[in-house]
């Protein structure tokens, strides 16, 4: 059946062909040209980049990544999850009051906020002074420059895109089921792990696909707060996009991200998928 | 009927050229022109400056290699005048159209990275040395760069996110040039910086400054307008230039190939060649200027300035930095090592 409006996929086809499909196939036919030293990339053809790829630790590069966003996407998850809980049990006016601040964030531009924390993190920052006031702390906390000021920026940045889902999925949960289990005589225990939890498990499987995906690429937090330390992925690509001007082993490290995308939006969509059969 | 379009043809060119006669688009460091300058320069010319910033060489030089005629003007570094020229991407300087660089002093003109000046125009020059916090650790705490690698500040030092600078420390620290090539030497280097890496807390090359004044770290290796500003902030902030040496540098105005307003960039070098417009940069930036009328503008507590104007002898043991080409890409993978180990 054709839509009243199908003609409005012809700029979508548009836009996915000239700013997903091209510079992707740029990259991934820049992979197998050889480095030149001032034109970017050039022949011969070679697969020697992803070789070169492992001799430039770039396992650890990439472990380092998959640490920081799965720290990330582990502590969004245990804080938004009660949090979208509650959230679901408001009145229809504390809802919207709550999720008007969840959004009020991003009115800023997150490299500011970054910066922000930067301020309040630092030896001499609002956090340290208050608990010098308080006598809590006698000397202040080491935080900026720390891997936990990285989770902090990371987790600050990226809660409200577990929250959302989360929180949607407990929306569209019948509430009438956790009463007919309490019935039923289940336990609290029961009720969480055989009816919450499997409801809302399409929520938590888009919430931390959405926190750990831009976690992987991140590099700007993990920079400005933990004083860029390491080297992440993000950098890594930049640093030889536009530093080393090495192209092809460039493109080799962004088409390993992109396949790790790939992977698991393709799982995430199975896992979907699975759950309209049983609707 | 003829006459009448060739006319209106010519008007219509003439309409052209003024639109376009009227405009300029610059390609600079960050944080490295006060706005009343280009305000000023607008009023006087009635040119409109369009600014856009970099904050490394490498990064504009490759947009300035993949889009062509975007840009007017750019501020290159030395090296990276001598190797932009070498490929072909800077158009010549007409010297008859810049009277005013007369003001620069001749130590800055006529170097090896750009003979006669051909392609670049001196902008402004400054070193990367050590500035540290004197109330806790003393004066003369750094005299060299043995110094850095004292246990004693373990988690107190910052240094550039910088590959060059940051090799550059151990390459001196053994004596080398800081443009070595010789792989050998770099390796060595490394393993020196193997054993200062873990007293390092941050690598920050926007703002080192903030770091220091909140007493995050104690000892930073920065450049010297940071350390002018951190220092007037706060006195006890001093600045050493290490007995086995630095690095200098020096950044000079350049056209791209293709720019489309050469007139505008010219009259624009001219203008900021002025000895009061000059001074007025200095001043604001804590940068040294090229400019010898201008120096003499200066109030005398910047010109005697050791932070922005080192001694003759200090100045003696200053390196500048030239383009390594190829042995690039052996500090990168060294770089790479030492930050993932």
């Amino acid at each position: 059946m054709k839509h009243k409006f199908y003609f409005f996929k012809y700029p979508l086809i548009f836009w996915l062909i000239t700013f997903v499909l091209i510079p992707s196939s740029a990259i991934f036919a820049v992979v197998f040209f050889s480095f030149h030293p001032t034109n970017f990339f050039s022949l011969p053809l070679t697969l020697s980049n992803f070789k070169k790829l492992f001799e430039l630790h770039f396992v650890q590069i990439f472990l380092n990544s998959l640490f920081l966003a799965g720290g990330a996407t582990i502590i969004s998850l245990l804080l938004g999850y009660p949090f979208a809980f509650i959230l679901s049990w408001l009145t229809p006016k504390k809802k919207k009051l709550a999720l008007f601040f969840i959004i009020l964030p991003f009115w800023t531009n997150s490299l500011i906020r970054t910066y922000s924390l930067v301020l309040l993190l630092g030896k001499k920052g609002f956090f340290n002074n208050f608990l010098l006031a308080l006598g809590i702390v006698n000397t202040p906390l080491e935080l900026l420059y720390t891997k936990i000021a990285v989770f902090i920026g990371l987790v600050y940045t990226l809660l409200p895109f577990m929250i959302l889902p989360i929180y949607s999925s407990f929306e569209k949960m019948n509430k009438k089921l956790l009463e007919a289990a309490r019935d039923l005589g289940a336990s609290s225990w029961n009720v969480f792990f055989r009816i919450i939890l499997p409801l809302t498990k399409s929520g938590i499987y888009s919430g931390c696909l959405l926190v750990f995906l831009p976690a992987l690429g991140m590099f700007y937090i993990p920079d400005i707060l933990g004083g860029s330390r390491d080297i992440l992925l993000g950098n890594f690509i930049k640093d030889q996009f536009l530093f080393t001007r090495n192209w092809p082993l460039g493109a080799a490290a962004s088409l390993v991200l992109s396949l790790i995308m790939i992977v698991l939006s393709t799982l995430f969509f199975k896992e979907k998928k699975i759950k309209f059969v049983h609707e | 009927m003829k006459k009448i379009i060739l006319t209106l043809l010519f008007t219509f060119c003439l309409l052209i050229n003024i639109a376009q006669a009227k405009e300029l688009y610059l390609f600079n460091w960050s944080e490295y022109i006060p706005d009343e300058v280009l305000e000023q320069f607008t009023k006087e010319t009635g040119i409109k400056v369009y600014l856009s910033t970099y904050d490394s060489n490498e990064a504009m030089y490759t947009k300035i290699k993949l889009v062509k005629g975007e840009y007017d003007l750019i501020v290159p570094s030395t090296y990276f005048v001598e190797k932009m020229a070498r490929e072909g991407l800077l158009e010549p300087i007409n010297h008859k159209l810049i009277p005013n660089l007369k003001n620069i002093s001749p130590k800055f003109l006529n170097q090896s990275f750009d003979p006669e000046n051909k392609y670049s125009v001196p902008y402004m020059w400054g070193s990367t040395a050590v500035c540290y916090n004197s109330a806790r650790l003393g004066k003369g705490y750094i005299k060299s760069l043995n110094d850095l690698w004292n246990p004693e500040l373990k988690g107190k030092l910052l240094l550039p996110n910088d590959v060059r600078e940051v090799f550059g420390l151990a390459l001196k620290k053994l004596g080398y040039s800081i443009n070595e090539t010789n792989p050998k030497h770099i390796e060595e280097a490394y393993l020196e910086l193997k054993k200062l890496l873990p007293l390092v807390k941050v690598f920050d090359s926007d703002s080192p400054k903030h770091a220091l004044l909140n007493e995050e770290v104690l000892v930073a290796v920065t450049w010297s307008g940071e350390a002018f500003i951190a220092n007037s902030e706060d006195q006890n902030f001093l600045y050493a230039y290490p007995k086995e040496g630095y690095s200098l540098w020096m950044d000079s105005f350049a056209i791209p190939r293709g720019a489309k307003n050469v007139e505008n960039a010219h009259k624009f070098m001219n203008f900021i060649l002025r000895p009061d417009i000059s001074a007025k940069i200095s001043q604001e930036m804590g940068y040294a200027t090229p400019n010898q009328a201008a120096i003499k503008l200066l109030p005398p507590e910047i010109q005697n300035n050791p932070i922005i104007y080192p001694s003759q002898e200090e100045l003696k043991r200053g390196e500048f930095q030239t383009d390594v080409q190829d042995a690039l890409l052996v500090y990168e993978k060294y770089w790479n090592e030492l930050k993932n180990n």
